[in-house]
């Protein structure tokens, strides 16, 4: 098994278990519950209400720091793989292992999320759903992999990798914007790709380049940041 | 011929110690308190040391992976890796390791195999470390073994298994470094003796003298509440008490073994009546002090020679 492989296997056993799963389900079921009361409230704006404000605003970033928390054991992404790396294993391997399995498991329970809150919001028999659940399920995936990055690379920073808590606090806080400010942060470009307000009037294609490039700047600082 | 050195190394308790050992058993006598938790770390490649170098054949083992596929460790503070029950644990330690084995083949090895199949969550501490030593002890080819207390989950694993693993592995010409709190631990590893006081290394001559057990008698009319008292005493290894007013209390120094049975009395108004030192007599222990000082101060002349030379 290469270096990645044991990451990856690590931070597997980490994730696996009953609360992971329950956390999982309870949120999708809310995001559910939610769309249909958007939907009542309002149905032709409930997709557009739902997903920006519930799933990608709020519980998609909640489910990656705590994805990264547990991944990482609540310690510095680099001293996670303390306990593999004694073995023999290069920390920057199992590194990249421990940073794939949180962004597919992050990704993962974005486009589930986005399925349940769509499923909600739309009408069952609506012909824009299927179109809206292909647009905004590749969305999930690509912002669940990049706020896995995002929070792997913070977690480099602190004591106990209380970085991810400042990264979640600082998206939250200045992605919300649509000035340069906002442009590092995730948040800014999700929230132009699902239509809102661009970036440094930034066209959605660039959004998606832009997401890219956060991503692997993040997964760079991380392996620079690390001792072999 | 392989080689661990240590050069000018300072972390937490450690003082400055610079050593060199080869292929061979290794026993280096002193408590955790004394810094050999820490020594074992830094061997190992766990800890990455806060000033001075750790060097494997010249590499240092904290930032190369090679080098510490070379090292089976056994660290003073020892968590097995996630899994669902201990045969996952080890197969992944296994898998990190590069070692293609079967977990259970390596926890029969050692006589483990009947916790194969227990949660992980669910081992006591002395059985996660007995793990931790089955998978130190399987490594087939390592140059080096950095051990802290292997003999301390003696009960759980054969004592039989773990000292011929060792001097197995010695013989084949792998560096053994173990550290040992007791002396009679430190005597039944075996090997070259040196020692760690207070963070300061002491090599093989300087080593046995200070170290001896040191035993006082105590007279008290509450013996019971004095032995309870001390026997969670950190500076006291051993309480005997056989009935009557006296108590026997043991310990590896005397200052720090008589200050501790004062300040413990004195928090439990407990009155004693007499104090004095069992054997050894007061003139090998001034004999083992003087020992001692005389070593620190040749130490630090030559310290202080080494800055004065340019």
């Amino acid at each position: 098994m290469s270096g990645v492989g044991v990451g990856w296997a690590l931070a597997r056993e980490r994730l696996r278990g009953l609360s992971a799963a329950l956390i999982l389900l309870l949120s999708a079921g809310a995001a559910f519950v939610i769309g249909v009361l958007e939907r009542r409230s309002d149905a032709r704006s409930a997709p557009d209400d739902i997903l920006s404000g519930t799933v990608f605003g709020i519980a998609l970033p909640l489910l990656a720091y705590l994805v990264s928390e547990r991944a990482c054991d609540g310690k510095r992404l680099e001293r996670s793989v303390d306990g593999v790396a004694r073995y023999g294993t290069n920390r920057r391997a199992a590194l990249l292992g421990v940073l794939l399995a949180s962004a597919l498991y992050t990704a993962l329970a974005g486009a589930l999320l986005t399925i349940a809150a769509l499923l909600g919001a739309h009408a069952w028999h609506s012909s824009s759903l299927s179109a809206d659940l292909r647009a905004s399920v590749g969305i999930a995936l690509i912002t669940g992999v990049v706020y896995a990055l995002y929070f792997g690379a913070a977690s480099l920073l602190g004591k106990r990798g209380t970085g991810r808590k400042w990264a979640l606090i600082i998206d939250f806080v200045l992605g919300a914007g649509s000035s340069a400010l906002a442009a590092p942060w995730p948040r800014a470009h999700v929230r132009n790709l699902l239509g809102g307000e661009p970036v440094v009037a930034l066209s959605q294609a660039s959004a998606w380049l832009a997401l890219g490039a956060i991503g692997v700047v993040c997964v760079t600082l991380s392996v620079l940041r690390t001792t072999e | 011929m392989s080689e661990l050195r240590f050069q000018a190394l300072s972390h937490a308790e450690l003082t400055q110690v610079s050593a060199s050992f080869r292929a061979g058993n290794h026993v280096l006598i002193g408590s955790e308190r004394d810094g050999t938790g820490t020594l074992i770390a830094l061997a190992a490649g766990t800890l990455e040391p806060a000033k001075g170098q750790v060097l494997l054949d010249g590499v240092a083992p904290w930032s190369n992976a090679r080098a510490r596929q070379r090292i089976a460790s056994f660290c003073a503070e020892e968590s097995l890796l996630p899994a669902r029950d201990v045969a996952g644990a080890v197969a992944l330690a296994l898998h990190a390791r590069g070692d293609a084995r079967s977990a259970l083949s390596v926890l029969d090895s050692a006589g483990l195999a009947h916790f194969a199949t227990q949660r992980v969550a669910a081992l006591a501490g002395r059985e996660a470390r007995a793990i931790a030593l089955c998978i130190a002890l399987s490594h087939r080819e390592p140059t080096l073994l950095a051990l802290h207390e292997p003999l301390s989950v003696v009960g759980i694993i054969q004592e039989d298994f773990v000292l011929q693993t060792l001097a197995s592995f010695g013989k084949a010409g792998a560096i053994v470094l173990s550290s040992a709190n007791r002396l009679e631990d430190a005597a039944r590893l075996g090997g070259t003796e040196s020692a760690l006081e207070r963070g300061l290394w002491f090599a093989s001559a300087q080593a046995r003298p200070a170290l001896a057990s040191i035993t006082l008698r105590i007279h008290t009319p509450e013996p019971r509440r004095l032995a309870a008292r001390l026997s969670e005493a950190p500076d006291v290894s051993g309480v005997e008490w056989a009935g009557g007013q006296e108590l026997l209390v043991h310990g590896s120094e005397l200052e720090r073994l008589a200050h501790s049975v004062v300040a413990n009395a004195r928090a439990e108004a407990i009155r004693i009546t007499a104090l004095k030192q069992d054997s050894p007599p007061l003139e090998a222990l001034a004999a083992a002090r003087a020992g001692l000082a005389q070593a620190y101060y040749e130490r630090t002349r030559s310290m202080g020679n080494a800055v004065r030379q340019p």
